[in-house]
């Protein structure tokens, strides 16, 4: 689910690298405000790694074959920092293995991005972090699905809403739902894995669910 | 509108006019020539084919408005001839919101072969790709190391 270059005309790329500037802004002077700023850092380079690997990973579901976004999961774990570790992530998959396009990385950014900053501020309003265990993990299992599925929506947005004149409307159309279809199971299976990484945290303590 | 019925029959009469004689006898010419074509091949990370994506192949004289339009095969295939016009074609492939460009030169001498400028399908294999994902979940991993130690110190 990243766009690559050559598909997506200068001006709505450009669009994309201003307002993920502003989201990563935003999210870095929220965490320096922070006590302990420094704190959020060794969290958030482990979930840079994990997000940076999770959608190395394919899954089959035919016609298609999708692989995890890990969206909603980051929100949730991380807040606020969720945007700049995404940006990361994104950054390695395009230079490593041209996994998303270079000049789209801010479109791709924001994609991913929004959902996780919208899992996180539902998190915060639930007050997902002082629940109790099983209240908590289903509340990030659902976050988790939630995200998938707003990503895969705000990709299709983009896809459908910057089709040139020379590209076949109806046949892309097509081509796009069976892309959002294919991600239905990916919902779940993100929802499972974000439950059970809650979980985890919970037991260890859930301390380690606090940002402040 | 009153125009057309009359002007109708003269374009019918220079039509059959414009008909080679063979034609009218059924005979059948076939001509098969070899010609320089270009395919070009589309697979997603996975290695599967993009089959039934939407090409559009833009010419050297106007990168903006395609010169030709269609559709890759079961294989993610799609050949095409770029007849006449030496230069930079661009060949682009997409199917729902994935995809690329290709870019090839075309010489003006017709013998010579073409030349792929952009977009060769450069995979890593299964160990290259290994390796790299290491290298980038072992700086992740430093980096955390390296600043729980300093909190702790």
């Amino acid at each position: 689910m990243h766009l690559p270059d050559g598909l997506v005309d200068g001006g709505t790329a450009l669009a994309g690298y201003a307002a993920c500037a502003v989201l990563v802004g935003v999210g870095l002077w929220q965490v320096n405000r922070r006590p302990d700023p420094g704190a959020l850092v060794p969290r958030a380079a482990l979930l840079a790694a994990v997000f940076f690997a999770g959608s190395l990973v394919s899954i089959p579901v035919p016609p298609a074959t999708v692989h995890l976004t890990l969206a909603g999961f980051v929100g949730v774990l991380l807040g606020w920092l969720a945007v700049p570790v995404i940006v990361i992530g994104l950054f390695f998959q395009a230079i490593l293995f041209g996994h998303g396009g270079l000049t789209t990385l801010g479109l791709n950014a924001l994609i991913m991005g929004l959902p996780a900053l919208l899992a996180f501020a539902i998190w915060r309003l639930a007050g997902g972090d002082r629940r109790g265990r099983p209240t908590a993990m289903a509340l990030a299992g659902g976050l988790g699905a939630a995200g998938v599925l707003l990503a895969v929506a705000l990709f299709a947005a983009v896809v459908l809403l910057g089709l040139p004149d020379d590209v076949d409307a109806a046949m892309e159309r097509r081509a796009v739902g069976i892309f959002i279809a294919a991600h239905l199971p990916v919902a779940v299976i993100e929802g499972v894995v974000t439950a059970a990484a809650v979980g985890l945290l919970h037991r260890a303590g859930s301390g380690l669910l606090r940002y402040g | 509108m009153s125009k057309r019925p009359d002007r109708l029959p003269i374009l019918l009469l220079a039509l059959l006019a414009s008909v080679p004689e063979t034609a009218l006898g059924h005979a059948a010419f076939v001509e098969a020539d070899a010609v320089r074509a270009v395919r070009v091949e589309g697979r997603y990370a996975t290695g599967e084919p993009m089959a039934g994506a939407q090409v559009t192949v833009f010419a050297p004289a106007d990168p903006a408005e395609p010169w030709r339009q269609g559709q890759t095969d079961a294989d993610g295939v799609f050949l095409f001839v770029p007849d006449g016009e030496p230069g930079r074609w661009a060949v682009r492939l997409r199917q729902a919101g994935h995809g690329g460009m290709a870019h090839l030169d075309v010489p003006a001498d017709t013998a010579a072969p073409l030349v792929l400028a952009t977009g060769r399908a450069a995979a890593p294999s299964p160990v290259q790709k290994t390796v790299m994902a290491a290298c980038v979940i072992w700086g992740c991993i430093g980096t955390a190391l390296y600043f729980r130690r300093t909190r702790a110190g």
